[in-house]
């Protein structure tokens, strides 16, 4: 067993590691993730803003009502979730800094907007080029985008900010937090809000990783489009109340949410058939492995039941075992960055 | 250390405005600001402007790159004969092609060139280098940190023994 160091180390009498940072950079939240004493605190911010009538009189509205804006130059933007509720008032769209996981290149804010998110998350570094750990998307199998850019720039901001940023595949970040009993072996499965991450680790190494562009904002545009609603009102139903065990006596939108469910899940397992039976020497694997669940696409209830159902229709060429959700499913990513920044930041 | 034709422009444009944007040098100089900014990180590595509170203004290699009165009429002399040897050639290149002298490239060349049907190993690009990005949001106004973020503890619980069984296995995959 590793001897606890002292106070000056990096880990305190109690042996706890209290260095290093996770941040999850998703594309509906920010998240990050940091130890203090026996509790992990959880920082986090919607990636979100609406552009409003930039006047002294509205900010201060804002500002009694404890709604959070940015000002740049002459425009005044709400963010957060604020953001959302203001664009369902007035029955538009919200920004998003980030689009299918990557700062978006059609949102001419996007950077100064994620800067200033990221920043309010994280902090100050508690120490000199403290280690964070930040995720990043996979390659996209189904989109000609490269995540070259994104992942330079938040590296080159984590940087300014005093940090020595790491990144960390977001599915892989899944694994990492909840599969350490099973030797950090299975398929992490991240349905965040612009991409599918999926990453299967064996013995906390990556065999395979990668994304496709269809997650939760592709089944809100496609439920859009098909019952005439706007994307935001159709993400805050399914936020708030989707069930999709629900049988019998649902609304339209619920009938069109459940459809593309389907046609996502059936989408992201057949990807994954495809890219086991590319891979050319898989390790030998001894037992079933599990399969973990998480993201905030994957909340509506009944999400872990008709993936498990569809995977028995469709079956995987490996032994699957036990398909559950993340014991925190908003949470699991920046906690699995935390997990490898803490590893990390306990050897130097 | 010389400029290239948008360094100076860029640095000239904030000697005009004295403290500006890369969005109000993108709209000077006609360039979208991404690519302004990414110009702009350079010269502040170069020393030819100083970055603070989302503006630009010049430093000391940058007043120095000024052009002078006379320095001016010196290049639009040279930029004449420049352009009137390039024309020059332009015309003679034109007359080549018309007689058709121009040789096609075999496609033997081509994969030569291009690496294209080439069974040597694929390029390998480095991407482990240093990618300065500015804090852009400083130039910004807000006020998210006075009403704070949204925050949620929960208990470490085996944290520790997760980071611990981690480094283990990376230990032993190393050693094997």
């Amino acid at each position: 067993m590793t001897k606890p160091k002292d106070e000056k180390g990096n880990e305190n009498r109690k042996g706890q590691i209290n260095k290093g940072k996770g941040v999850d950079i998703g594309t509906v939240f920010v998240k990050c993730a940091y130890k203090e004493g026996d509790e992990i605190v959880f920082k986090s911010q919607r990636n979100a803003f609406f552009d409003v009538e930039h006047t002294d009189f509205t900010k201060k509205i804002l500002d009694n009502s404890k709604v959070k804006y940015i000002v740049k130059e002459d425009s005044l933007y709400v963010v957060g979730d604020d953001a959302l509720e203001f664009a369902n008032m007035f029955n538009k769209e919200t920004r998003r800094p980030l689009s299918k996981g990557v700062i978006s290149p059609t949102e001419r804010e996007a950077l100064p907007m994620i800067e200033m998110l990221i920043k309010s998350v994280i902090g100050a570094p508690r120490c000199q080029g403290e280690i964070a750990y930040f995720s990043v998307p996979g390659e996209p199998l189904d989109a000609e985008f490269n995540i070259l850019y994104h992942i330079k720039t938040i590296e080159g901001f984590l940087e300014t900010l005093g940090y020595s940023p790491k990144p960390v595949n977001e599915a892989h970040a899944i694994v990492l937090s909840e599969l350490a009993k099973e030797e950090f072996t299975g398929i992490g499965l991240s349905f965040g809000g612009g991409m599918v991450n999926v990453c299967l680790s064996f013995m906390s190494v990556p065999v395979f990783k990668f994304s496709v562009a269809k997650s939760g904002d592709w089944i809100d545009q496609q439920v859009a489009m098909a019952v005439d609603e706007t994307s935001s009102r159709v993400s805050a139903i399914k936020e708030a109340s989707l069930d999709l065990s629900k049988q019998g006596d649902v609304s339209k939108i619920e009938s069109a949410l459940s459809v593309y469910y389907n046609h996502l899940i059936e989408y992201v397992i057949e990807n994954i058939k495809q890219e086991i039976t590319k891979a050319r020497r898989l390790p030998r694997m001894n037992r079933p492995i599990s399969i973990i669940l998480s993201g905030g696409t994957s909340l509506p209830t009944g999400f872990s039941h008709r993936f498990r159902k569809i995977l028995e229709r469709l079956k995987l060429p490996i032994p699957i075992g036990s398909v559950r959700m993340a014991s925190q499913p908003l949470r699991t990513v920046a906690k699995g960055a935390l997990v490898a920044a803490s590893a990390d930041e306990s050897r130097r | 250390m010389t400029l290239s034709g948008t360094e100076a422009e860029i640095v000239n444009c904030v000697a005009v405005v004295k403290q500006a944007t890369k969005d109000r040098i993108g709209r000077e100089v006609g360039f979208s600001s991404e690519y302004i900014g990414f110009l702009c990180r350079i010269l502040v590595r170069k020393g030819y402007l100083l970055f603070s509170q989302g503006r630009y203004s010049l430093a000391e290699a940058g007043i120095k790159a000024l052009p002078s009165e006379e320095s001016g009429r010196r290049d639009r002399e040279f930029i004449k004969e420049v352009a009137g040897e390039l024309a020059r050639e332009i015309r003679g290149e034109m007359k080549r092609t018309a007689r058709g002298l121009r040789r096609p490239v075999s496609a033997g060349d081509m994969k030569k060139e291009t690496m294209m049907g080439s069974t040597e190993e694929p390029i390998k690009i480095c991407t482990d280098y240093d990618y300065p990005v500015e804090d852009e949001s400083l130039a910004l106004e807000s006020n998210i940190e006075k009403i704070g973020t949204q925050v949620g503890k929960e208990n470490s619980g085996d944290m520790d023994r997760t980071v611990r069984l981690l480094k283990t296995i990376h230990e032993r995959g190393r050693k094997k």
